[in-house]
């Protein structure tokens, strides 16, 4: 089969440059984060924010989970730490990750969004209020409406929005409510959305 | 409603700064700005100029507002292995070894989730009566509501999970009774805390401090806020004195040694 994989062009018919990617999902993402770490370039080009619903008392566990199969080095960002290429930053437990100005981090322990704390849609709409049109926004598998308003700043913003195809996700309701409120780049599957990664320069 | 610009946002730091002994600029953006727009959302203000209107206007707003811009502590008991840490090692082997009492501060205090979590440990270590506890607090707001003991009811059931896995001795609800809106923690277990209000640099910090429990505050200020609150709370604590801070709040820093790296219990060097 054909892979034709459609990236947004610039005038210049060159790939437009972005600055980061941001990946979020619920239950059923595990699988599919671990597959998207592990075919992805030790030299990848950009910041990868990484947030996922997880139990706000187990602190440890998750990040070493994923770094298993990682490429590249996956990690539980300090406050103000500044965001480099080539490295995933999973929103720790218990705490909400922003991205800061001057590419950090910052993390909060404001109230839960969506019943949950690392919210999904706080983590997207800070990166689009920082990023603007260089970010890529991705929704992944998962049981709550988290990410959903959160993708659509991305799209507001003029930023790359990808969500993966509901009929491979374990859990359908996260992707559903992020088609529901946005009309995204492109509905992908896991894939695809590895080739997607794979051309960003 | 509409987003707030970080023109918006520096206008209203300048307004703040020149009425009151307040000087926001140092917090950190991101979490300002949300918080601010909460705040906006709360008081039915629609624009940012209305906002500053009510400040320059209206002085009893501005402590309602110094309420409303801190952000409380998620639950109490947060991250119960360092609770069990303080009530199985900490507290009794460093209390035991000083005569007089033993001070501890708490320098940001907003919904007394901290406080009570304290002197709930405390209580039970039948230690409360050798320390002297000292909670400051930007807000007169929070001062009050944590003097009657009210506490959102929405956090007990997380916090009393905490407590169980902190080791607990007894029933966290032994510790509050609940109405319909709020829970209220049993007031008599900060009868001789001492209060204070303070402003955003702590002047008047209280001096030979044994304990600076002060976890995520500091993710709300800027890198160079952080760094000149840290000196701050370092010349406050009398030689080996220890900081708890959260728990990804800083990596490390100087003329601070690490006693309990998973929790971040940080130790005054001696000498400094």
């Amino acid at each position: 089969m054909k892979r034709k994989v459609y990236i947004k062009k610039s005038q210049a018919g060159e790939v437009m440059k972005y600055k980061a990617v941001i990946i979020g999902g619920s239950a059923g993402s595990f699988q599919v984060v671990t597959k998207i770490l592990s075919a992805l370039p030790v030299y990848f080009p950009l910041p990868m924010l990484l947030c996922f619903h997880r139990l706000k008392h187990v602190r440890s566990g998750f990040v070493e989970a994923l770094s298993l199969k990682s490429q590249i080095p996956v990690l539980e960002p300090f406050d103000k730490e500044q965001l480099k290429p080539g490295k995933a930053y999973l929103a720790p437990a218990n705490y909400h990750m922003y991205v800061e100005l001057a590419n950090r981090i910052a993390l909060s322990t404001e109230d839960t969004v969506n019943h949950s704390r690392p919210s999904i849609d706080l983590a997207f709409i800070t990166a689009a209020n920082a990023y603007r049109d260089k970010l890529i926004g991705i929704i992944l598998s998962g049981a709550n409406k988290d990410g959903a308003f959160g993708l659509k700043k991305v799209h507001d913003n003029g930023g790359l929005t990808v969500v993966q195809d509901p009929n491979e996700c374990e859990v359908k309701m996260m992707t559903q409510s992020a088609l529901q409120l946005t009309k995204v780049d492109f509905v992908y599957t896991t894939n695809q959305i590895i080739n997607l990664l794979l051309q960003l320069k | 409603m509409n987003e707030l610009g970080i023109i918006h946002i520096k206008e209203i730091e300048r307004t703040i700064k020149s009425m009151h002994e307040y000087d926001f600029s140092g917090y950190a953006m991101t979490s300002f700005k949300y918080r601010l727009e909460r705040l906006m959302m709360k008081y039915n203000i629609q624009e940012p100029e209305h906002l500053i209107k009510k400040i320059q206007d209206e002085p009893d707003f501005f402590d309602n507002f110094l309420f409303d811009i801190s952000i409380p502590s998620t639950e109490m008991f947060r991250d119960p292995s360092l609770w069990r840490w303080l009530r199985e090692e900490y507290f009794t082997e460093s209390i035991g070894k000083n005569p007089g009492k033993f001070k501890i501060w708490l320098p940001l205090c907003v919904s007394g989730g901290e406080l009570y979590s304290l002197a709930i440990l405390l209580s039970e270590l039948e230690l409360l009566e050798q320390v002297q506890i000292i909670a400051t607090s930007i807000s007169a707001t929070s001062i009050d509501i944590i003097k009657t003991g009210q506490y959102d009811l929405k956090k007990i059931a997380v916090s009393e999970e905490n407590y169980n896995r902190a080791n607990g001795i007894k029933e966290l609800s032994t510790y509050y009774t609940i109405d319909r809106y709020y829970a209220y923690l049993d007031t008599s277990l900060i009868k001789n805390v001492e209060f204070n209000k303070v402003n955003i640099i702590f002047d008047h910090s209280p001096q030979n401090v044994k304990l600076i429990l002060f976890r995520n505050s500091l993710i709300y200020y800027n890198p160079s806020l952080q760094e000149s609150i840290l000196g701050l709370l370092h010349s406050s604590l009398s030689a080996g004195g220890h900081l708890i801070v959260g728990i990804k709040e800083i990596n490390s820093f100087r003329d601070f040694e690490i006693v309990n790296e998973a929790e971040s219990v940080y130790k005054k060097k001696p000498g400094r």
